[in-house]
């Protein structure tokens, strides 16, 4: 447990606040009051990543507690392209979501600044972690719907908005492109910087197993539709699984030493 | 007919499981190892098996080819598994046997300051081939971040870090006091003058300092002088550690290419800013030093198969993009439109 008795501490801190206030106030029907709070802690996320930004002088992407800040900051506007956009329900979980993602930042990883070492002083560098952060965000608020879907079994009331099983597979659509311009960048990259685009590292072969995952998704509900929706959402659950442990168990764990050790 | 389909699809889905089984078990294995596995024969057959499948599907499901989005996402998918296969150990031995292309697929190359060099040492190997040009290192340097950093240590296992700046201080809590930075040198030097000792900036000369004055809980302040070339001596009853540190912001390597002693090429190539020559790129990889003086040790990879791979890679690009992201968003575009004119009449 690291608490952070700093500026950038105490954004977070208040972020993670807002962002709990708007879940309690949405799941307590005070949605208006939610979604106020949901604004509120998307603006302190935006401060205190700005902030990270010009105390760090680089795009604050480079190790797990930026990652988990910009996490955090890209949940409010997804969901509200979900919602707006995709007439998606459930944002009290995107909120919930929004919380927990700030909470590794905030109590675990420390904040030190670091400056970017050599490989990372790349065009790549922003546009390949940025846009795996975006589809992280995608596919954990496909797997919070399928998680949804999965323990009610039940149907939003409004008919404007979509079923939860179609409103998953809606999400994954959106987030799979990014997974695979992720993976793209990436490999581009450790061409210019290492001399091959692939180098059999543990995180690349988690990236590659997590994007197999969604595409055996995509072919199965193409086999079966909506025949088994409790099969098409624990598929969601998995690829999400297979997300975590690529963004957290391979960059912490001593099994899966490789070139993107310097990430945490 | 829809027997085949769905002995395909099946087929596909137990392929694309098997790969995602395998990309986890190669994980476990540590990036060496994996490479050994996945280009090994047995997967090498399976990664034929894979790009069979793709096609075996475009060619069942009358979908994939008129739906173009479709068919540039599976067709992608081939050509990123054809090209890993030619460019891959196996292909490039298959090449050499059949097609009689001799090329050096990855090696190293260690080049000392002001001399020129044309063998690689073969990775994997006590091979050592020659390139056909050579490649003269004219001058290997290493940048670093200025300032640099003041690291406190204090015993029970806390750190602070503290950039090298005269004036910049950090307050270690009430049991150790507080920590100053006096003076930054670039060439440190100690003058002694009868019983006084004066520590000065010299000119020329590289020998960076740091004065950092302790002042300690009791109110009494000690001088310490912490160098960034020698980790200095810690007292054992000093309730605290400094080290001063750069961090290393590139590696440049000063490069010329030699063909028949006339110079046809030059960079100074850097992480992420290879030397692409005679189908060679040559990368930034290791550095050190002997009796002779400084080295750079460059990587050298042939690009055998990448032009494959990075079609293979933009068409499965456009492939989802269009597939995922377009076709909603203009099918949309004409559900607004449809309606507006609807409410318009």
């Amino acid at each position: 447990m690291a608490i952070k008795y700093t500026l950038q501490g105490l954004l977070i801190y208040l972020t993670i606040a807002a962002f709990l206030a708007a879940f309690v106030s949405t799941i307590a029907r005070r949605r208006t009051t939610g979604q106020w709070f949901f604004t509120l802690g998307f603006c302190i996320s935006l401060a205190s990543y700005v902030y990270r930004w010009i105390d760090g002088r680089h795009v604050p992407l480079q190790n797990l507690f930026e990652v988990f800040l910009c996490l955090g900051l890209v949940c409010y506007p997804i969901s509200l392209l979900a919602r707006r956009g995709l007439r998606i329900g459930g944002q009290w979980a995107d909120m919930l979501i929004a919380a927990i993602v700030l909470f590794p930042a905030g109590f675990v990883f420390h904040a030190e600044q670091q400056h970017l070492p050599p490989a990372l002083q790349s065009w790549l560098f922003v546009p390949h972690v940025a846009v795996y952060m975006l589809g992280y965000i995608f596919m954990a608020m496909a797997a919070a719907r399928a998680a949804i879907q999965l323990a009610t079994a039940s149907q939003p009331i409004s008919g404007k908005i979509l079923p939860f099983e179609q409103a998953t597979y809606e999400l994954i659509a959106l987030g799979f492109p990014l997974l695979t311009l992720g993976l793209i960048l990436g490999s581009i990259w450790g061409k210019r910087a290492w001399g091959d685009y692939w180098g059999w590292d543990p995180k690349e072969l988690w990236s590659l197993a997590s994007w197999l995952v969604y595409a055996g998704y995509f072919h199965w509900r193409y086999m079966f539709g909506k025949k088994h929706p409790r099969l098409n959402s624990l598929w969601a659950i998995a690829g999400m699984a297979v997300i975590i442990i690529t963004l957290l168990w391979v960059n912490l764990s001593r099994l899966f030493p490789g070139q993107h050790s310097y990430a945490t | 007919m829809i027997r085949l389909k769905r002995a395909v699809l099946w087929a596909c889905l137990m392929a694309i499981a098997a790969l995602a089984v395998l990309s986890v078990y190669g994980a476990f294995l540590g990036a060496d190892r994996a490479q050994t596995f996945f280009n090994s024969v047995p997967v090498a057959v399976f990664w034929g098996a894979f790009a069979v499948l793709l096609g075996a599907g475009i060619v069942a499901f009358g979908r994939l080819l008129w739906v173009p989005s479709l068919l540039l996402m599976h067709l992608g998918c081939i050509l990123v598994v054809i090209g890993g296969m030619w460019g891959s150990q196996p292909g490039r031995d298959l090449q050499e046997r059949f097609l009689g292309t001799e090329r050096i697929a990855k090696g190293r190359m260690p080049i000392l300051e002001g001399t020129a060099e044309n063998r690689v040492a073969i990775a994997d190997s006590n091979v050592t081939k020659e390139l056909p040009f050579s490649i003269r290192l004219r001058k290997f340097r290493i940048e670093y971040y200025e300032p640099g950093d003041l690291y406190i240590y204090s015993r029970d296992g806390r750190r602070w870090k503290l950039p090298a700046e005269a004036g910049r201080s950090q307050t270690l809590g009430r049991d150790l006091g507080r920590v100053t930075i006096q003076r930054v040198f670039r060439n440190f030097r100690m003058d002694i003058s009868g019983d006084e000792r004066i520590a000065l900036d010299a000119p020329g000369g590289s020998n960076p300092a740091l004065e950092v004055a302790i002042e300690r809980p009791d109110g009494s302040t000690a001088r310490r002088y912490v160098f960034l070339q020698r980790a200095g001596h810690n007292n054992p009853s000093d309730p605290l550690a400094l080290t001063y540190s750069q961090s290393v912001r590139d590696y440049i390597s000063e490069l010329e290419v030699v063909r028949d002693n006339e110079v046809v090429a030059s960079k100074d190539i850097e992480v992420n800013h290879p030397l692409y020559y005679g189908g060679y790129h040559f990368y930034q990889h290791s550095y050190g030093q002997n009796q002779f003086g400084d080295y750079t040790i460059l990587m050298v990879v042939a690009d055998s198969g990448l032009r494959i791979v990075y079609s293979g890679y933009a068409m499965l690009m456009v492939g989802i993009v269009w597939h995922f992201w377009g076709r909603p968003l203009r099918s949309a575009l004409r559900n607004r439109r449809s309606n507006e004119r609807d409410e318009n009449r």
